[in-house]
């Protein structure tokens, strides 16, 4: 989070001048070249790609600042956030495709979700058994109940649900798996990271489904579009729009939340130090759990839009793995720890993964790079950990002596 | 009895409880059936891949989640070099193999033809091909082993653990790509492995224990206890002049090495090399066994590997298709067991409210579920089947959550199993050095005072055995001398003063 850095003395080769300039201009070379002197791509290609870069970025960085933020208050690679996607965007496939529900069904619906409120209610009132926070939750479960079980959910509806319901289930893996081991050695707390991933992933095929699902929710924004620029046609979707904008949504509202309410101000206050928090009467557990409500919120509007982008799920025991890691990566590239960082790291990572590809297409014997393109990831993530861990613009919080 | 002979007695004990480990893998040979067979073979095999994980896990300390990746590059070594004739024609006439002719032509057999060794290349002699294979899988990996280990082991803890996956991720997702696909045959994998050696118990258990003498070997040793003395405190080590980077990348170039081996057996088991047999699942598994059977004592580990070995072989009934009335009432009685378990649990620590809402709501929704799975048996809510795909890792899963949660460091902890405990003998006999020291002091010339005299006085003879009665020389300050009055005794006892002014 955000946490003062402080430069010491001057570094000799100013490495961000030349690869923040190197890197575009190598890039630009490489478009001419392909363009103008081999003529196999023209540049309303390359707009495609940058256009799909930037969906895919803000896709990334959506599931990275969850990373980002639960590692900087706990110190944790929180290997489960990879299946909390996945649970989110199964979730609102569930929610958009079966609705409505036979009452049993929307009542189970209804409870968790209405736990959810119950508990959001809770961070502004500062208990579960405030009467505000037992009322709201009632409303919401009656309220919750008729509509499931009445009408059917349009996907604006089915992304807010089912964003409430990954965050209980963000919270609830907290307070069961992790929130015993408070104090424990960092790697007894990945191993249970692992396990719980694991146990997600083959929840996931027990609860959900065991095949590759479609994903077409009934909406406007994913109709093609196309558009002429600079003697090339562009093919496209509206989802050019609504992805990025729904992210910038999205992290403005959580960049208010950490830098403007009080419960921000203790989350920052932990990030720095949870100790000295817990001595200033901060409820540590209380803003941990606030930090995997919100990481897990954001997941799953990333789940949602990830379902949107590529009209299908994988099968759950593996589709959240790779989108995972590379989140991981992107929030690591960025400076794990760091909200803008993780914003950043996530887009850079797209443009990186996408560009790759479109760079370095098949050529006559040269198979392209295509498939590398998850190799990538992985390898800009060890890349990154042993040159830099400290990412873009973070600190570094690896394990010092 | 002194050392030498107690060292020969754990041999020979050892040596027996081989010899019966032997017959009865024999009896399960001859009258277990395919799947007992089938089971023990996969616990040789896992057996071998967890303790070259926890020789990196376990006694240097170290998180190392790319195991599936060295046990692919074992495996596939171990299939390239075996395969026989006639897989290697079809792989040559199957137009999407991206195999080339020089890459089909490495095999044993080829390399024993061209040195002249004609006389192994019989179908007789197929073991020592695969022994080669498996030795050459195994070198293979264990190079992987130093070029990932050489710059990831800079890093420490969790990131060194998000590093190591990354490189295992590396090497499953690149093998099938064209850099490699000529040597790994892409996505289409190796058929028809020989599947005489890991699905031979014998072959099995005879790697199996061999890897554990070396493994043994290794922590007894003087390395295996820098590698300790890493696990405990790095820094400390280091100051102890144990060379951090050679001691760490040694251990784990050692691991990725016997990983290979276990990825050669586990293709052989399978009788196939794919991409899919090498997933994340199998350092999972192993990290479980880790877990489980204690972190760093090989004994746990194999405890730990009997366990999921088990759950993966015998946990099948879990993932059969059953009634819904079944389901909701083995849901319903779990609920209930997990309140109960709640209330127990607020009960012994003194919580209040004992029944805290959670707990009654739990109980209350376990009960409803398990009365109306009775109950409500033929109405046609209940009218259905189901199968839980999975349950099994979902069960491994949740013990691994358990066991970290109330006993992280295992069931044996770092305990190792010894004849002496197994014998409930004292931990610390003293030593023939220490008996030969005690026969020395006891030399009635040294308490008359002839030590001044220029003649030694100690006879040559006295050794271990002049003193039988030597008190273990852990012991020897805990022992109360008769003559000194204990604490309070023949003493004016006064409690001590509360000195209120001294800290003013």
């Amino acid at each position: 989070m955000a946490a003062i850095t402080t430069t010491a003395g001057r570094r000799a080769i100013p490495w961000g001048w030349i690869f923040g300039l190197g890197i575009p201009a190598l890039v630009l070379a490489r478009i001419y070249y392909l363009v103008n002197v081999v003529e196999v791509r023209d540049y309303a290609f390359f707009i495609g790609a940058m256009v799909q870069s930037l969906q895919l970025g803000s896709l990334y960085a959506l599931i990275a600042l969850g990373y980002t933020m639960v590692y900087g208050i706990i110190r944790l690679i929180n290997f489960a956030h990879g299946e909390v996607f996945m649970v989110g965007a199964f979730i609102s496939y569930f929610l958009f495709s079966g609705a409505p529900f036979a009452l049993p069904w929307a009542l189970l619906w209804s409870a968790v979700l209405a736990w959810g409120v119950a508990f959001i209610l809770n961070l502004w009132r500062g208990s579960m058994t405030h009467p505000t926070v037992i009322a709201g939750g009632l409303v919401a479960f009656a309220a919750l109940t008729f509509l499931l079980s009445t009408f059917q959910v349009n996907w604006v509806a089915a992304l807010l649900l089912s964003m409430l319901f990954t965050g209980v289930l963000g919270v609830v893996i907290d307070r069961v798996a992790y929130r015993p081991l408070r104090g424990a050695p960092r790697i007894s707390l990945l191993i249970t990271a692992i396990a719980v991933s694991f146990l997600l992933q083959n929840t996931g095929l027990i609860v959900f489904t065991r095949n590759q699902t479609p994903f077409r929710p009934e909406t406007d924004w994913t109709a093609f579009l196309q558009f002429d620029v600079l003697g090339g046609t562009v093919y496209t979707s509206r989802l050019m729009f609504l992805i990025p904008i729904l992210t910038a949504v999205l992290v403005t509202a959580l960049t208010l939340f950490v830098t403007r309410t009080r419960l921000g101000k203790a989350m920052r206050a932990s990030a720095q130090d949870a100790e000295t928090a817990q001595m200033m009467g901060i409820n540590v557990n209380r803003v941990i759990a606030t930090t995997f409500l919100l990481g897990s919120m954001l997941a799953a509007a990333g789940g949602f839009l990830w379902g949107l982008n590529f009209g299908s799920l994988n099968q759950p025991a593996v589709m959240g793995i790779l989108p995972g890691i590379k989140a991981f990566a992107a929030a690591v590239i960025g400076g794990i720890g760091s909200l803008p960082g993780a914003v950043i790291g996530g887009l850079l990572l797209g443009f990186l993964e996408n560009f790759m590809t479109a760079l370095f297409p098949r050529q006559g014997d040269f198979p392209g790079l295509t498939e590398f393109k998850d190799t990538f990831a992985f390898a800009l993530l060890i890349v990154v950990l042993l040159v830099r861990p400290s990412g873009i613009v973070g600190e570094d919080l690896s394990e010092k002596v | 009895m002194s050392d030498s002979r107690t060292r020969l007695r754990n041999v020979m004990l050892t040596l027996g409880v081989g010899a019966i480990v032997a017959v009865l893998l024999a009896l399960v040979e001859g009258n277990g059936g395919a799947k007992l067979n089938d089971t023990l073979a996969l616990f040789a095999i896992w057996g071998i891949a967890a303790l070259s994980l926890n020789l990196v896990n376990g006694t240097t300390g170290i998180l190392s989640l790319g195991h599936h990746g060295f046990m692919l590059i074992g495996g596939y070594v171990t299939s390239l070099l075996i395969v026989p004739a006639d897989v290697r024609e079809r792989i040559a006439s199957q137009a999407r193999s991206d195999m080339t002719p020089f890459t089909l032509s490495l095999s044993v057999e080829n390399a024993f033809n061209a040195v002249g060794l004609q006389a192994l290349t019989t179908p007789e002699t197929l073991w020592v091909r695969f022994l080669v294979a498996l030795l050459v899988g195994g070198f293979v990996a264990m190079i992987f082993g130093l070029i990932v280990g050489i710059p990831s082991l800079r890093l420490k803890g969790d990131y060194l653990a998000i590093v190591t996956f990354g490189f295992g991720e590396i090497i499953r997702l690149s093998a099938s790509t064209s850099l490699f696909s000529p040597f790994t045959n892409g996505a289409l994998g190796f058929a028809g492995v020989p599947n005489d050696f890991g699905k031979s118990i014998w072959w099995t258990f005879a790697i199996l224990g061999l890897t554990l003498f070396v493994m043994t070997k290794i922590k007894f040793s003087s390395f295996g206890r820098a590698l300790q003395g890493i696990r405990e405190d790095e820094i400390a080590a280091e100051a102890m002049g144990v060379n951090l980077a050679r001691s760490k990348v040694l251990a784990f170039a050692i691991s990725a090495f016997f990983a290979g081996i276990a990825g050669g057996l586990w293709v052989s088991y399978l009788s196939a090399a794919r991409l899919d047999f090498f997933l994340f699942f199998l350092t999972f598994f192993f990290l479980v066994a880790i877990s489980v059977g204690g972190t760093g004592s090989y004994t746990g580990v194999l405890m730990g590997v009997a366990v999921v070995v088990f759950v993966q072989q015998y946990g099948d009934p879990l993932e059969k298709t059953y009634g819904l009335p079944v389901w909701f009432g083995v849901i319903g009685s779990l609920i209930l067991i997990a309140a109960a378990g709640g209330w127990l649990y607020r009960k012994t620590r003194r919580m209040r409210p004992v029944l805290h809402p959670l707990v009654v709501v739990l109980g209350l929704i376990g009960l409803g579920t398990l009365l109306f799975a009775i109950f409500g048996q033929n109405s046609p809510a209940l009218d259905g089947t189901f199968q839980a795909f999975g349950m099994r890792r979902i069960l491994l899963a949740v013990l691994l959550i358990v066991i970290m949660a109330f006993r992280p460091e295992g069931i044996m902890s770092r305990a190792e199993f010894s004849w002496a405990w197994a014998l409930r003998e004292r931990k610390d006999q003293p030593s023939d050095e220490e008996r030969a020291q005690d026969a020395w002091l006891s030399n009635p010339d040294l308490n008359r005072g002839s030590a001044t005299s220029s003649e030694d006085p100690l006879p040559a003879s006295l050794t271990a055995e002049d003193a039988p009665n030597a008190v273990p020389f852990l012991e020897r300050g805990t022992k109360p001398d008769p003559d000194e009055p204990r604490y309070g005794e023949g003493r004016d006892w006064q409690p001590e003063q509360d000195d209120e002014e001294e800290g003013r």
